[in-house]
């Protein structure tokens, strides 16, 4: 399916902002057909390379190669090409949604009579037909966010770079963004995405590029991440919450709360979990529930960040 | 660069200038105002004693175009001052440099819509010149020439504020500067050809009165007349067809305003002040004056489309690109 030259190839991209160097080097590939997250620490770079691959800055070093043309040089190519949704965007006061996304619709030159089509399908893919022809003002802040979302789907991209497009949204938006993700990709689309929210990532992400500092720290394939032996996080609810504590203590493990949802310990991979687990049993706490607190992703992320530093 | 391209941003931003402003109240008390202004010019004109010497009609079309004039210079830079920085602000500029559109559509786009929303204004005041035209004296070449003339002018105003938007981060200070550039080229120029005329050379004037003979001296503007013509006013008055009376003493202020620049360019009579010809043949300001609004015009549509050009190498100072 991902065929040589497709997707999104950068390397040893550079950019510096007077004083700041925001990527030093980074490295990323995203094939077609998967969606690569793009997970890093706030200030990490990720912005400034999405903004490098959509086209809007120009990298101080480095190649970059979208859907096989290089937006240095074949700009427009790549422009029709790429859909992009950034974190943060505005709308124009007063316009509808449709009118809304049949102007960008036009801005890519896709045909009058194929954009409206196309706008009302989408449109009612986001549930947003109901605002169809109402002023982009009355929208929540999550529509408005799905609104974005379908400008950048408007002229049917292949490649899409979203930052942070689950800002916002609410529980069931999520899931459809996800799903709707999903099936572009399955279709062949090459789907990068940026986010904070490390489990939303993981059950949309086929591969994870880490960033820190401006250089790419990590690249795994989500089903390949090192669960067994990272240091995670763990949530423990038992009856009697004291009876818990005091065995943990006995055991010599560090814990934090007991909170709401129970005491929270950092174990090291699924053997070191077993075992306490057997150990509180034996001490006789009536164990509730004892399950990870943090994905695989986030224990990644927190692990990459913290040999950075 | 398409002319669908640039139809297609001049068309949305008309769309979007029309739903958020009161547009049609502002148009109506413009015409209201223009109209009263209009009314009070004529009354003035019929009681003066000097007003049987010009058509009634021509003296309101002059006044009413040098009223137009001066009222659209102060609301034209409004229209664009902050066109590329505000929509920078509010968040819809970079999702807009993404697309297939290059930035000369953009920024020709958004040219013709404050430009074409200038010429609204303009439109508006239609029915006044017909009024003025009913009144008689008033020749439909003029109208058509003083109509080109302004909405050049005008133009120049929108495309130099649009300039300003797309050089300057804060909308603040563009629509600051694009006002004081409106001033510099109404009120500064003036000050600079005051300026380059007294500094400027002399000419000896001998009058003889009463057997005796005078001798002074007067200014020859026949060099520093190029610090006026950039000015609106003059290209505007200047360009408009003089009507058969050369000398003109009479209250039409457009053709008053357009002898005295132009004999600007002759040299002062030997008996002092201007030489009385007709000005049909002194050489004309409004060429130069017009030439060097549509250079500024240019240069500052260039200058948007060059700053609007993605990807970037450099952004405004303290700014993200999206």
């Amino acid at each position: 399916m991902a065929q040589a030259g497709e997707g999104i190839v950068a390397t040893g991209v550079q950019r510096r902002f007077r004083a700041v160097e925001a990527l030093r080097g980074m490295d990323l590939r995203a094939d077609p057909g998967e969606v690569t997250a793009l997970v890093g620490p706030n200030g990490a770079g990720k912005t400034t390379l999405l903004l490098v691959l959509a086209t809007l800055l120009k990298p101080d070093a480095g190649t970059v190669r979208i859907a096989g043309h290089d937006p240095a040089t074949d700009r427009d190519a790549v422009r029709a090409r790429i859909g992009w949704s950034p974190d943060a965007f505005g709308l124009y006061e007063g316009v509808t949604a449709r009118e809304y996304l049949a102007f960008y619709a036009a801005a890519y030159g896709v045909t009058r009579r194929e954009a409206t089509d196309r706008v009302t399908a989408l449109l009612a893919q986001a549930r947003l037909d109901e605002f169809a022809d109402r002023p982009v003002g009355v929208l929540s802040r999550g529509q408005k966010q799905r609104l974005g979302l379908l400008r950048a789907l408007v002229h049917a991209p292949s490649v899409l770079l979203l930052d942070e497009p689950a800002a916002g949204l609410d529980p069931r938006s999520r899931v459809e963004l996800r799903e709707l993700l999903r099936g572009l990709a399955d279709e062949g689309a090459t789907i990068l995405v940026s986010s904070h929210v490390l489990s939303d990532l993981e059950e949309l992400a086929d591969r994870a590029v880490f960033v820190d500092a401006g250089r790419t720290v990590g690249d795994h394939r989500l089903a390949a991440l090192p669960r067994a032996t990272t240091l995670r996080r763990w949530r423990i609810r038992a009856l009697g919450t004291g009876a818990l504590v005091a065995a943990l203590e006995q055991a010599g493990i560090a814990h934090s709360g007991p909170g709401p949802a129970g005491v929270e310990v950092h174990l090291a991979g699924d053997e070191e979990a077993a075992e306490l687990l057997s150990r509180l049993v034996t001490a006789g706490v009536a164990v509730l529930a004892f399950q990870p607190a943090s994905g695989s992703l986030e224990a990644t992320f927190l692990q990459l960040t913290e040999e950075g530093s | 660069m398409s002319l669908t391209g640039i139809a297609t941003v001049a068309r949305h931003e008309l769309r979007v200038r029309v739903r958020r402003g009161r547009w049609q109240v502002l148009v109506i008390v413009w015409f209201a105002v223009l109209a009263g202004l209009l009314g009070l010019l004529r009354t003035a004109v019929v009681g003066d004693p000097l007003g049987d010497q010009e058509p009634v009609g021509a003296v309101m079309y002059g006044g009413l175009q040098l009223i137009v004039l001066a009222l659209a210079v102060l609301v034209v830079p409004a229209l664009s001052a902050q066109s590329v920085n505000g929509d920078r602000e509010r968040g819809v500029l970079a999702t807009l440099q993404v697309t297939r559109l290059t930035a000369a559509e953009i920024a020709l786009g958004k040219f013709f819509a404050a430009w074409g929303t200038a010429l609204v204004f303009v439109a508006a005041t239609a029915p006044l010149v017909v009024w003025c035209m009913a009144e008689g004296g008033v020749r439909l070449m003029s109208v058509l020439v003083v109509t080109v003339v302004m909405a050049a002018l005008l133009g120049t105003v929108c495309a130099v504020a649009l300039g300003f938007s797309a050089v300057l981060a804060r909308t603040t200070t563009s629509a600051v500067l694009s006002y004081l550039f409106v001033f510099g080229l109404t009120v500064g120029t003036l000050v600079l050809f005051g300026l380059a005329t007294a500094v400027g050379p002399q000419i000896e004037v001998t009058e003889s009165f009463d057997d005796e003979e005078f001798t002074f001296t007067q200014p020859d503007t026949r060099r520093s007349w190029v610090f006026l013509a950039p000015n609106p006013f003059v290209v505007l008055a200047d360009a408009a067809p003089y009507r058969g009376d050369p000398i003109g003493q009479g209250l039409d202020p457009l053709g008053g305003l357009g002898r005295t620049v132009r004999f600007l360019r002759t040299p002062p009579s030997p008996q002092g002040g201007p030489q009385l010809q007709n000005p049909d043949d002194v050489p004309p300001v409004w060429p130069t004056g017009l030439a060097v609004n549509v250079a500024l015009a240019l240069a500052a549509l260039g200058l948007t489309a060059w700053r609007l050009r993605t990807p970037a190498r450099r952004l405004p100072r303290g700014q993200r690109a999206a």
